[in-house]
């Protein structure tokens, strides 16, 4: 009796944790909704900001966000190709590729706020761009280089070994491998790390809030020194700060709502892809 | 004529719209080894996997049938599997023990089914291993980890853990494929021994395995894309059999 | 062929990778560097001072810490038992068909930023902490615990993701011997599954740490940004009900544009940064040196 009294504690307790763990996040994505779909709609997209956010829309913070990742994406997607490439090829024998892994594994889990300090130093006061979209790609670009790189590795390496054995059998060294068998066969893992990556850049305040982005008066940056851009996520936090405007209080919970939707979008699209890896790796 | 340990009726698992097993129906006489001999991926491991409803376990498959165990049918509602697993015993293809002690493998049945009061573990602990030609080896060492053990004694202790627990049954998947030749025969000089206190059902696909220690052998084989019970008897009678295609394609390649 | 032992791609992949690593490098220099006119103002008294004026040259980070760690440590103890258990059951007892649907729904609200919570803290939460601590009279709803809270749904879908992953890295041979036996399915997660997935379960908390220890704005919108809290005594609840400063919210904050130019007051913020920086690094690194260990045990 008492045995099946464990079976059954058990499954009762993690259900109970499970469903308030769903629940929980099933009531934020709710009260964002409720709250930001009133402000919703076409205008809201294209027009501008007017009235300190009271107004308009957030026609040039999406633009900004997109120039932020836009950049981003093309500072990742060499370095991470490179990388992936050494610990997938060059250096697979290499004592060196433990090491690279870690740094990867470390990178990730540095605090964004510091890249925004690096970038501070070095883009804002070193090379004196000021505030620049440049900056703020490049830094966002370096914050998801683990993410992209991670998702190409994991792909190279489950390439089938066939491919690559006949590929050296034919006579083809290394890089002629890389060129026509390897890279072309894990594009895909590029690309869901690229949008992974990007989905968290998309959401990142921290890094590009003293080097890249203000919260009114840019609009499409003209040259790299001193040209911000508008952001959405800096828009939201520099407006949750100020005590509240109530007719400000539909436009904040729309933009996250924009927001929401941009990175929900690019994590939905990797996710099958993404998945698939993570349940075939897993025996069982 | 004894009652039959297991009755099979009419049993058919299916995968999705692939039939693993398809109308299959033998019995299973009490005492001696029962062996289930066939060519490779024929479904043998699944019908084994049925006797004890270990099958249920895997997700995708269903199970249509009867099975009765000494006269109960294991399929109704409101059976419990784990308490027919109690009953009956199964030895993998690939010994899998846990990551503990020698002594803690061998007990780890008894130690969570709580029907041999604690005071009796060493003594279950010694004569399970002795059943399982494996005191002698390890009776210095019970402390020590089991994965330091070779892969034949680490099968003998997946026995040892099976018999603490003391079962009525015995099924064994493929318990020697993974094993050398002297691990192999080692183990086959236990069954022979252990025969006459349990009864066993044996999954092998080595016709020289099953002649040595055998009593009765199910012929299963694919037929039609589907596992079939295709000829059952005594070992002898269904090897000198000439009508069935499949047994004799499969008798001339062993 | 000359040719063959450097071609452009295997150029290009040593020179990006090279490019990675000196920016990593570089980072760390430069936070050190930067930082040391205050280790050789203060010396070890930078962590262990508790008073913070600028303007009087006094940089003791003490609070700080305090700060970061309590609200990580709330954090930990609301969404480390609920993850852990939800991953359970999401592993050993949700039925096949569901676990992939439930899988991704949590692998999306991951995803949720940072900023967003920190609205909902603002809007919801930090109302919402008032009124439950009325009968101690706090001063607003911002507060440690309010971070803390806010903190624990943020790193839930961490927690639970990594958890099940740890699960699900037992061989199913295992449970199969297990239930084999006759234990139930209950018995099986308790005796064979859990003892055999700690490593990976200690990570999935470890790393999920590192993301608490890290997080700015969420914290910064609702943790009432109040220098100088440092508790009587580091056991009392009493600090928790009151906002305090992080690490990670004093970098985010005003001070940082005012420091640089005095390279003291820079120095300190740096120092602050590299504190920030040598705890994320040390949490990060068990957290994967567990992973790896719980994954050595699979297959």
């Amino acid at each position: 009796m008492r045995r099946k009294l464990i079976h059954h504690l058990l499954r009762l307790v993690t259900a109970l944790c499970a469903v308030c763990a769903c629940s929980v996040l099933a009531i934020i994505v709710w009260a964002i909704w409720v709250r930001g779909w009133p402000a919703i709609s076409w205008q809201f997209f294209t027009e501008q900001i007017r009235l300190v956010g009271a107004a308009g829309g957030i026609f040039y913070n999406l633009i900004g966000t997109g120039i932020l990742l836009l950049t981003a994406l093309a500072v990742s997607a060499p370095l991470a190709t490179g990388i992936a490439l050494m610990h997938g090829v060059y250096w697979q024998h290499s004592r060196h590729r433990d090491k690279l892994t870690v740094v990867l594994y470390v990178l990730n889990g540095v605090p964004s706020i510091l890249f925004g300090i690096f970038g501070m130093i070095v883009f804002v006061q070193w090379l004196g761009w000021g505030k620049s979209w440049l900056s703020g790609g490049m830094l966002l670009g370096f914050m998801i280089l683990p993410t992209v790189t991670v998702a190409l590795m994991e792909r190279i390496a489950s390439l089938p070994r066939q491919y690559v054995e006949a590929a050296a059998a034919l006579g083809l060294t290394q890089s002629q491998t890389v060129r026509s068998v390897i890279l072309p066969q894990s594009v895909s893992g590029l690309i869901t790390g690229s949008l992974l990556g990007l989905a968290r850049a998309a959401g990142e305040t921290a890094p590009i809030m003293f080097t890249a982005t203000i919260f009114a008066g840019a609009t499409i940056p003209g040259g790299i020194k001193e040209n911000p851009v508008l952001s959405l996520p800096y828009h939201i936090f520099i407006l949750a700060q100020d005590s509240f405007d109530p007719s400000v209080g539909s436009k904040v919970w729309g933009t996250a709502l924009s927001l929401l939707a941009v990175v929900f979008i690019l994590n939905l699209i990797a996710l099958p892809a993404r998945l698939k890896i993570h349940e075939e790796a897993r025996p069982g | 004529m004894s009652a039959p340990v297991f009755q099979i009726s009419n049993l058919t698992v299916t995968a999705g719209p692939r039939k693993l097993l398809s109308g299959v129906s033998f019995d299973i006489p009490p005492g001696g080894v029962f062996g289930l001999i066939g060519p490779s991926g024929a479904g043998k491991s699944t019908l084994l996997k049925c006797l004890n409803r270990l099958i249920v376990l895997t997700p995708g498959l269903r199970v249509s049938g009867q099975i009765r165990f000494q006269g109960s049918e294991i399929y109704a509602s409101g059976v419990n599997g784990d308490d027919l697993r109690t009953r009956i015993g199964m030895l993998f293809q690939q010994p899998v023990v846990f990551p503990k002690s020698i002594l803690a493998n061998v007990l780890f049945g008894v130690r969570h089914l709580g029907r041999i009061p604690s005071a009796e573990w060493p003594t279950v602990a010694e004569e399970a291993l002795r059943s399982a030609a494996l005191w002698d080896e390890v009776k210095d060492r019970l402390k020590q980890p089991a994965g330091r053990l070779s892969t034949g004694q680490q099968q003998r202790l997946c026995l040892a853990r099976t018999l603490a627990s003391r079962p009525e049954v015995i099924l064994m998947d493929e318990p020697t494929s993974a094993l050398d030749p002297r691990s192999t025969e080692a183990i086959e000089e236990l069954i022979l021994r252990l025969k006459t206190k349990h009864s066993i059902v044996l999954v092998t696909h080595n016709l020289r395995q099953a002649r040595k220690v055998c009593d009765r052998v199910a012929f299963v084989a694919a037929r039609e894309e589907s596992g079939q019970l295709l000829a059952c008897g005594t070992c002898a009678e269904v090897l000198a059999r000439g009508d069935v295609p499949e047994l004799t394609a499969y008798a001339a390649e062993m | 062929m000359l040719r063959r032992r450097w071609s452009a791609t295997k150029v290009a992949s040593y020179v990006f990778t090279l490019v990675a690593l000196a920016a990593a490098v570089g980072m760390v220099a430069l936070f050190v560097i930067q930082s040391l006119p205050v280790w050789r103002h203060e010396g070890s008294g930078f962590v262990t001072g508790t008073e913070w004026f600028y303007r009087d040259g006094k940089f003791g980070a003490a609070p700080m810490i305090y700060g970061t760690v309590a609200v990580a440590a709330i954090a930990l103890l609301l969404a480390a038992p609920l993850g852990m258990g939800a991953a359970v059951f999401i592993s050993e007892f949700l039925p096949r068909q569901f676990r992939l649907l439930v899988k991704g729904s949590i692998e999306l609200l991951a995803g949720i930023p940072s900023v967003v919570y920190g609205l909902l803290g603002i809007l919801l939460l930090r109302d919402w902490v008032y009124e439950a601590l009325e009968a101690y009279e706090p001063l607003s709803g911002d507060t440690l615990l309010t971070a803390g809270i806010l903190l624990a749904v943020m790193i839930l879908p961490t927690v639970v993701t990594l958890a099940d992953d740890a699960l699900r890295g037992v061989p199913s041979t295992q449970r199969l011997a297990s239930r084999a036996l006759g234990l139930n399915a209950g018995e099986c997660v308790l005796f064979t599954v859990l003892p055999q997935a700690l490593p990976g379960m200690l990570a999935a908390i470890l790393l999920a740490t590192g993301r608490a220890l890290g997080e700015t704005i969420a914290v910064f919108l609702i943790v009432g940004r109040q220098d100088n809290q440092w508790p009587e005594s580091l056991l009392s609840l009493k600090p928790l009900i009151e906002a305090g400063q992080t690490l990670t919210t004093k970098l985010g904050g005003s001070e940082t544009n005012i420091a640089y130019g005095e390279p003291l007051h820079w120095g300190a913020m740096v120092g602050l940064g590299l504190l920030l920086l040598a705890l994320a690094v040390v949490v990060t690194i068990l957290g994967v040196w567990l992973q790896r260990i719980s994954s050595r045990h699979a297959t």
